[in-house]
């Protein structure tokens, strides 16, 4: 090959055999080609559509987020308070309609209330999806659907509903449209992991394990009717209680007046008897002078300092001189008055003795040891913080020793009352059910168990000699015993005589203490001319018909045996 | 025997073609029973869910009470009194019961003609 090709031009001839299989080379060549276009072609298109991005969301939110649930809410013997429901709502897809002259007037024949000019308006245009009316009925979805409109559709929502309606509104709080909680447990149940279950899309139409509450709907019940009744009952302009397990800390009732409907949570910003913004938890978010029911904690704290013996004596005969201003007693004895005495006829005079035998900085020492002076670890998100003076000067201390000049809210002293019962073990409130042995883990020591011995007899006298006997009269046998506390309100800059706060913080059955419970009454007037208006009239008797009706549901039989009271007392004084 | 292998691979072919369509439609309807199934399971899950918030809010004692109220006179409903409570070992003991035998001795004796209490007289 190499011999012939050297030096000369090559003249080559290809034979028709080869001359054809060239021209097949060239041929398959050009498949391939129009082969590989073609996949191209095909390997493009399905780039391009898997490029495209379709909008589902309905006005900015992601369709699964609209149909997130919420899982019920149970009160503690498994009745509902708070449920799921299903319903449609209708939405539109502009760019899917074809005549909206046609689909604004088939629409308006079903849903009448719709503003004709704003449909036309929300139907036109080019956008994905629009909400046109949400959380309609089955009946009116059925309707709509015959009309056969294209490009008009159902989605179904999850929509709250509170069964039990205004009882435990402030307890159950309330969602927004979008099914997330704006207040009350629903909020906390949110902060606390309900987000971010909906969030990775774990709460999604599905079934949610329900939560139980503390509360327990019957009493609960009992309490709301009991507070309704006495805003007509002492025309009162708000009324509110709170009753709590003293072991386990769970909170049973929770209810303040006036209130709202969780079903239609804009009623919160109602005003109420032409008051703005009136309508709030009273028992975790207001802060009040509780007036002589801080008697109680004043006395805790000194017997337990042992600076104060239940069988001291003190000398009540005059008023106490703070420069200018002299401090009286109400029911005044002007004589010596041994402790129990004090307590009995809430003397002011008694009690400043009381503090000033244990030193106003122990006093104020206390106050912080029964969680006075913090917000109380709770979970309802509407709190307060209560107003303690960092530091009293001898007066504050004298006006704090019968509850003036410091505020704190009903829930502190339920707290207070619920640890001084309970052998001076304190514990957090909680709205979630909870056994005795994990509310044991949070127990505080705060008073001795002899102490708080001492202060079930004080509390049972008052009810059977003080100013609980209206109540005792009507929840007798049940063993209660409580402090009832008529604050003056300060309105302008001066406390006034006529406008006052009725408090009745008390525990049952003092025997064996299971339930404390605070019962305020603002602004009452006197049932009838013969009647008082001090708390033990009204506080009091609204605490004991509420004791009446809820101590059988609780499994309290009623026991008029003396001894139980006789063995109340200390025997240093038997 | 390549026409053999031909005549095969259509068979299988056509086969195989018939397979596919068929497996290909009966999967569509499938889909389709399964949307309308899950359409029927959403609706009637949504049935339920207002059955059962019917059901609660017919428990509640919310609702329960003002029938209570509206029936007290008719049935004379009261709330129970702390008096109307008892305790079992409160109840009295169970007075001696009759014995039927004795009775039944006595009479027997009657109706045979002896009377005891006549014994006893004529006795003393």
């Amino acid at each position: 090959m190499a011999i012939i090709t050297e030096g000369a031009e090559t003249i080559s001839l290809d034979g028709g055999r080869k001359a054809r299989g060239n021209l097949t080379k060239a041929r398959i060549r050009w498949v391939i080609v129009a082969l590989l276009l073609g996949f191209a072609t095909v390997g493009g298109r399905l780039i391009q559509l898997g490029a495209t991005v379709t909008d589902s969301t309905i006005e900015g939110v992601e369709r699964d987020v609209i149909t997130a649930s919420r899982p019920p809410i149970l009160d503690r013997n498994g009745l509902e308070m708070a449920v799921d429901i299903r319903v449609p709502s209708l939405f539109a897809e502009p760019r899917r309609i074809i005549d909206v002259e046609e689909a604004v007037q088939k629409l308006r024949t079903v849903l009448p209330e719709l503003d004709e000019d704003w449909l036309r308006k929300r139907l036109t245009g080019d956008k994905g999806f629009v909400w046109v009316k949400r959380e309609l009925t089955p009946a009116i979805e059925e309707k709509i659907f015959q009309l056969g409109i294209p490009g008009i559709e159902f989605v179904t929502e999850s929509k709250r509903f509170y069964p039990s309606g205004q009882e435990a509104s402030h307890i159950l709080g309330a969602v927004n449209i979008d099914n997330q909680g704006t207040m009350g447990i629903e909020k906390h149940m949110d902060d606390d992991s309900l987000a971010l279950l909906q969030s990775i899309g774990l709460a999604r139409g599905n079934e949610m394990t329900p939560v139980n509450l503390s509360i327990d709907l019957r009493v609960q019940h009992a309490m709301y009717e009991q507070l309704t009744d006495a805003m007509t009952r002492y025309k009162a302009v708000a009324a509110a209680g709170v009753m709590m397990d003293v072991k386990t800390g769970e909170i049973l009732a929770l209810a303040s007046l006036p209130d709202f409907d969780p079903n239609n949570p804009s009623t919160l910003f109602q005003d109420y008897n032409g008051v703005k913004n009136d309508r709030f938890n009273r028992i975790t978010s207001g802060i009040y002078e509780l007036g002589s029911t801080f008697k109680t904690i004043t006395m805790a704290g000194a017997l337990d300092s042992g600076k104060v013996k239940i069988t001291d004596q003190f000398d009540a005969r005059f008023g106490v001189r703070f420069g200018r201003f002299t401090i009286d007693d109400f029911h005044g004895k002007h004589r010596i008055l041994s402790v129990p005495e004090i307590y009995k006829y809430s003397s002011n005079i008694g009690t400043i003795h009381v503090m000033q035998t244990l030193g106003k900085d122990d006093f104020r020492a206390f106050l912080t040891k029964i969680g006075m002076d913090q917000t109380v670890p709770f979970e309802l998100p509407e709190m307060r913080k209560p107003k303690v003076p960092d530091k009293f000067s001898e007066i504050v201390a004298a006006t704090s020793s019968f509850g003036h000049g410091l505020s704190v809210s009903p829930l502190h002293m339920v707290r207070a009352v619920a640890a001084f019962v309970n052998d001076g073990n304190m514990t957090t409130p909680t709205m979630y059910k909870r056994s005795e042995a994990e509310a044991r883990q949070t127990y505080v020591s705060v008073i001795s168990p002899t102490t708080s011995a001492e202060i079930r007899y004080l509390m049972r006298l008052n009810a059977l000699e003080g100013s609980g006997t209206r109540m005792n009269k009507l929840a007798n046998g049940y063993r209660v015993g409580g402090k009832t506390g008529t604050a003056e309100k300060v309105v302008g800059k001066v406390y006034s005589a006529d406008k006052t706060l009725a408090v009745f913080a008390s525990a049952f059955p003092l025997d064996d203490p299971r339930y404390a419970m605070v019962v305020l009454v603002d602004e009452p007037q006197n049932e009838n001319p013969q009647s008082g208006h001090t708390a033990g009239w009204n506080a009091g008797e609204v605490t004991g018909r509420i004791v009446q009706r809820v101590a059988p549901m609780l499994g309290i039989s009623p026991d008029f045996s003396e001894m139980l009271d006789s063995n109340l007392v200390p025997v240093e004084l038997r | 025997m390549i026409k053999m292998l031909n005549a095969i691979m259509v068979c299988t072919s056509v086969v195989g073609l018939v397979g596919v369509y068929a497996l290909k439609y009966s999967v569509e309807d499938i889909a389709t029973a399964k949307v309308s199934l899950e359409r029927k399971i959403d609706r009637q899950e949504g049935e339920l869910s207002l059955l059962k918030a019917d059901w609660s809010y017919l428990n509640q004692p919310a609702h329960v009470a003002p029938i209570v109220a509206r029936h007290q006179e008719a049935l004379a409903l009261v709330p129970t009194s702390q008096e109307q409570f008892g305790r079992m070992d409160n109840l009295p003991m169970r007075p001696a019961a009759p014995d039927p035998a004795a009775l039944d001795a006595l009479l027997s004796s009657l109706d045979a003609g002896i009377d005891p209490i006549q014994q006893l007289i004529e006795a003393n």
